[in-house]
């Protein structure tokens, strides 16, 4: 291996301090002592107190929890069964109908939602069109896991069980699930953590009184910009990085479904 | 993993307690109010908020359902009433209805108050930086200050003016000598190069937290509401600045918001909501909202809880001249909407 | 196996997330379309597309098209999005090739881990990280105050960083950046170093290597991460919003108004359709493009 160009090194170090010197700075100053964020006054805890008093903060996560947990068990369930047949029976609009709604920008599918929701199912908005929104752009993420991990497969296994005499449903329980927990279990990580971090299409679909906790953080950074917001920001890193590690432990197509 | 499920759905089940959706302005109740009226109440406010009456109205064209009470300002009393989404007062359960002052009922929206109870009032005004002002000798009183480019040369990068399209207009319009009504499309025009002509100077449109930048000090003039500006100026205080914050009425004239409590038909509980309505109307939970907020309040019974420095603001009081120079801002038709939105967006181009 | 039986799994396994995806994306999309044809309604909303019987507006109609045309305004706001897109394609694509290949370069087990740290900025919430730059660009913090001591120094007006176009496109960078990282590292990964020193051999210099060898072969991890960073700013309403000046609108700020703002659905219908079409050609290109860079 060639020794890498010393100027090299200092362009990747300098572009990560660019990504981190930015979160660091969020978590210092949700220790900060003052209430305008602008300059250092001293340490304290106080904006975590505030935090956990915060009644409509704990409400939002409340709600965001509630639709991660179903709208990525849902997409969980949909995105495995949309990868098999893409990888089994190749329908030719199937990938096309599950990736697109991720390629777009998201406004587009946030707009098309809001306007179907409203004006032909004439939907109150509310939780259920959250979840229904998130299950829509999860699904394509758990799909695509799935498909590259059945991909890397040896398909003499398939043919080898159904040689013994086994049933579809046989086979997929007793030999393909078992073998694609991994990657199924990293796609429901991997649509739970974009779910809870999903601003852009719930801000669209939300309704009356159901706030999430992006919902929340944007209108504190647009009306009153106060350190809670770094606190709750800390703590959603926390969560985030620990779903993150859990769920690259779980498959490793998971980094390149986040690409 | 279902065991989960059946935990989060358990946590996420509303509560037992009767709930009171308020859908409100931000910042605009106090919440030892909001927690005196749960204890005589024994149910719950939940409140979400909104910073642009058009925001209000479109959210809830969007499909948003389930508030008791909303806030709005008279034009969307207008809008919300002409689109039948409002329920009529029952009066007989508004025993303090009487304690409101007579200049305030009878609003252009809602002849008769068969809607609307008047809740409070703000002046779209400037507030500045007072030390600043002094020493670059610029004057408080006058729209010119955000709008004249001999004056904005000595603020530039440090004012900002409202994101909303109506109160934008209505300051340009004001200082161009027309109403703050005026749909001529001609005059607008004229407001859109005042604007464009004065935007090279301004630092961004902003809805709120131009209270923060004010309390900061990276904004020395900002166009919003007397209620913010009380708020700076009090942050301000609080943090021990070196400048204070001021607010005057431009002499031009400007909008008064009548925001007044109305109930939507979407609302599960009139009856709790004509509770609230009638314990707003009492003189010291009345009062307690300017105090807090420092806004003008249309309660005679409230005047005497008032904090003096509040109640004799000429900003937040206005005498006789100063009240008739205020205007209340009347709703667009959908053509003029989409008139004035193609001169918005090119101001926000430009 | 019987015909039947495979005929029924297949059905089984296809037939969920193909009805899920009809119904609430296709439906949806195809019903913006519609509603790009409507009248607004008089409150929000859409006009309705049967007579009322009141003699207000119904049925379909060209005139949000025409209105979209009648000023060169809006495909400016368009077009504006697409150079900021650009801009920060490009700064992305420079900022991100140097981590790539470190990563592509490093020893097999640091690999993981390098990756893992690319993501974990990426996995907290895109609001939080475009906060982060309100702190560090604010006139209070210190790098605000070098810029204008510097500017000071030389006799220069003071400017601000934050409310600014800067300040837009150093959050479109900063929340774009891993999607530029990962594609380019999972196609460095796969070059063969052999290549590089049969150039090496050759007497091809550095800068050779890179331009004739490296450069080539990355073209699909370019183009792939080009779209991932291209798209999603050609929509994003939330960061000019936060970090934006006065002249900061772009397209997906002017969706969201129409339907959050003003009251004007069909117009917003209009605009979205619009920003569609752009992406959609962007993407056949993208594909066309993708295509030759691997035979070419």
């Amino acid at each position: 291996m060639a020794r890498l160009p010393i100027w090299l090194r200092l362009a990747a170090g300098a572009t990560f301090a660019f990504l981190y010197v930015p979160l660091a700075v969020v978590v210092a100053y949700s220790f900060n002592d003052s209430r305008l964020n602008a300059e250092w006054v001293g340490f304290t805890l106080d904006w975590y107190r505030v935090l956990f008093a915060d009644q409509e903060m704990l409400l939002a996560a409340r709600n965001s929890l509630f639709i991660a947990l179903v709208s990525s068990l849902a997409a969980t369930g949909l995105g495995t069964l949309a990868g098999l047949a893409m990888h089994r029976y190749r329908p030719p609009w199937l990938p096309l109908l599950v990736i697109t709604p991720v390629a777009m920008p998201e406004i587009l599918l946030g707009v098309s939602l809001l306007v179907f929701f409203i004006q032909v199912l004439h939907l109150t908005l509310g939780l259920l069109s959250v979840v229904l929104a998130h299950i829509t752009f999860s699904i394509g993420f758990v799909a695509i896991i799935v498909r590259a991990r059945l991909a890397g497969m040896d398909e003499s296994i398939f043919e080898a069980a159904r040689d013994l005499g086994a049933n579809p449903w046989q086979t997929f329980r007793l030999v393909t699930f078992p073998l694609i927990l991994p990657a199924v279990v990293a796609g429901f990580l991997m649509a739970f953590t974009l779910s809870i971090d999903d601003f852009v299409i719930t801000f669209f679909t939300a309704g009356v009184g159901v706030s999430t906790l992006p919902l929340q953080i944007y209108s504190m950074i647009k009306i009153a910009v106060t350190p809670e917001v770094n606190a709750v920001s800390t703590l959603l890193m926390l969560l985030t990085l620990v779903l993150v590690a859990a769920a690259s432990r779980m498959d490793r197509s998971f980094m390149k479904g986040g690409a | 993993m279902l065991r989960l499920l059946a935990l989060v759905l358990a946590l996420a089940l509303p509560a037992q307690a009767a709930t009171l959706y308020l859908y409100n302005w931000n910042n605009y109740i106090s919440d030892r109010t909001i927690a005196r009226f749960e204890a005589r109440c024994a149910c719950r406010v939940v409140q979400d908020y909104y910073s642009d009456n058009e925001e209000m109205l479109a959210k809830l064209a969007a499909g948003a359902s389930g508030y008791d009470l909303i806030v709005p300002t008279g034009n969307a009393v207008e809008a919300l009433l002409r689109s039948k989404q409002l329920r009529p007062l029952d009066k007989a359960r508004l025993p303090h209805f009487g304690n409101l002052k007579a200049e305030f009922l009878n609003g252009f929206f809602d002849p008769g108050n068969r809607y609307s109870v008047p809740y409070a009032y703000t002046v779209t005004l400037l507030g500045y930086n007072m030390e600043k002002l002094q020493a670059l000798g610029l004057p408080a009183d006058t729209w010119a200050l955000v709008f004249e480019p001999r004056y904005l040369a000595k603020l530039k990068g440090r004012v900002t003016v409202l994101d909303s399209q109506r109160e934008l207009m209505a300051a340009a319009l004001r200082y161009l000598g027309h109403s703050a009504n005026d749909s001529d499309e001609k005059h607008w025009k004229a407001a859109r190069d005042l604007i464009l002509r004065a935007k090279p100077y301004w630092a961004a449109f902003n809805a709120s937290s131009y209270i923060k930048e004010l309390t900061v000090g990276n904004i020395w003039v900002a166009h919003g509401y007397s209620n913010d500006m009380f708020q700076a100026r009090a942050d301000a205080a609080a943090a021990g600045r070196p400048f204070r914050i001021g607010y005057a009425i431009p002499r031009e004239g400007a909008v008064l918001a009548l925001d007044s409590l109305v109930l939507h038909n979407t609302g599960r509980q009139p009856d709790l909501a004509h509770r609230f309505m009638d314990f707003m109307l009492e003189g010291e939970n009345s009062a307690e909202l300017s105090n807090l907020i420092g806004s003008g309040n249309p309660n005679r019974a409230a005047m005497a809880y008032i904090r003096p420095e509040i109640a004799d603001n000429p900003a937040v009081f206005p005498d006789g001249a100063n009240m008739g120079r205020l205007e209340m801002l009347r709703d667009l038709d959908r053509r003029q909407r989409r008139v004035l939105n193609r001169i918005w967006t090119e101001i926000k181009l430009r | 196996m019987s015909r039947t039986e495979d005929r029924l799994s297949r059905w089984a396994v296809t037939a969920p997330p193909t009805l899920f995806l009809l119904a609430f994306f296709l439906v949806p999309a195809l019903i913006v379309v519609l509603a790009s044809f409507q009248y607004p309604g008089e409150f929000g909303g859409l006009a309705p597309l049967a007579d009322p019987g009141d003699g207000s507006e119904h049925g379909l109609t060209l005139e949000n098209y025409r209105f979209y045309f009648s000023d060169f305004l809006f495909t400016e706001i368009l077009l504006r999005s697409f150079l900021v897109a650009a801009a920060s394609t490009l700064i992305c694509l420079v900022l991100a090739y140097p981590v790539a290949w470190l990563i592509a370069r490093s020893p097999k087990q640091h690999r993981d881990l390098l990756v893992l740290l690319v993501i974990l900025p990426f996995a907290s919430n895109f609001l939080i990280r475009v906060y982060a730059w309100m702190i560090i660009l604010g006139p209070q913090a210190g790098l605000a105050q070098a810029v204008n001591g510097l500017l000071g120094a030389f006799g220069l007006a003071p400017v601000s960083l934050l409310f600014s176009p800067f300040a837009v496109l150093v959050g479109m960078v900063y929340v774009h950046l891993p999607f530029m990282i990962l594609p380019l590292y999972t196609n460095l990964e796969k070059h063969d170093p052999v290549l590089l020193d049969a150039a090496q051999d050759l007497g091809a210099n550095a800068w050779q290597r890179f331009w004739r060898v490296t450069w080539p072969l990355s073209l699909p991890g370019v183009f792939s991460g080009s779209a991932l960073v291209f798209i999603p700013v050609l929509g994003m309403f939330a960061i000019p919003d936060i970090l934006g000046g006065t002249r900061d609108m772009l397209i997906g700020n002017l969706i969201k108004d129409q339907f959050l703002g003003v009251r004007d659905w069909p117009f917003g219908a209009t605009l979205s359709i619009v920003l569609t079409l752009c992406v959609l050609g962007l993407a056949g290109l993208a594909a066309w493009a993708g295509k030759g860079g691997r035979h070419g």
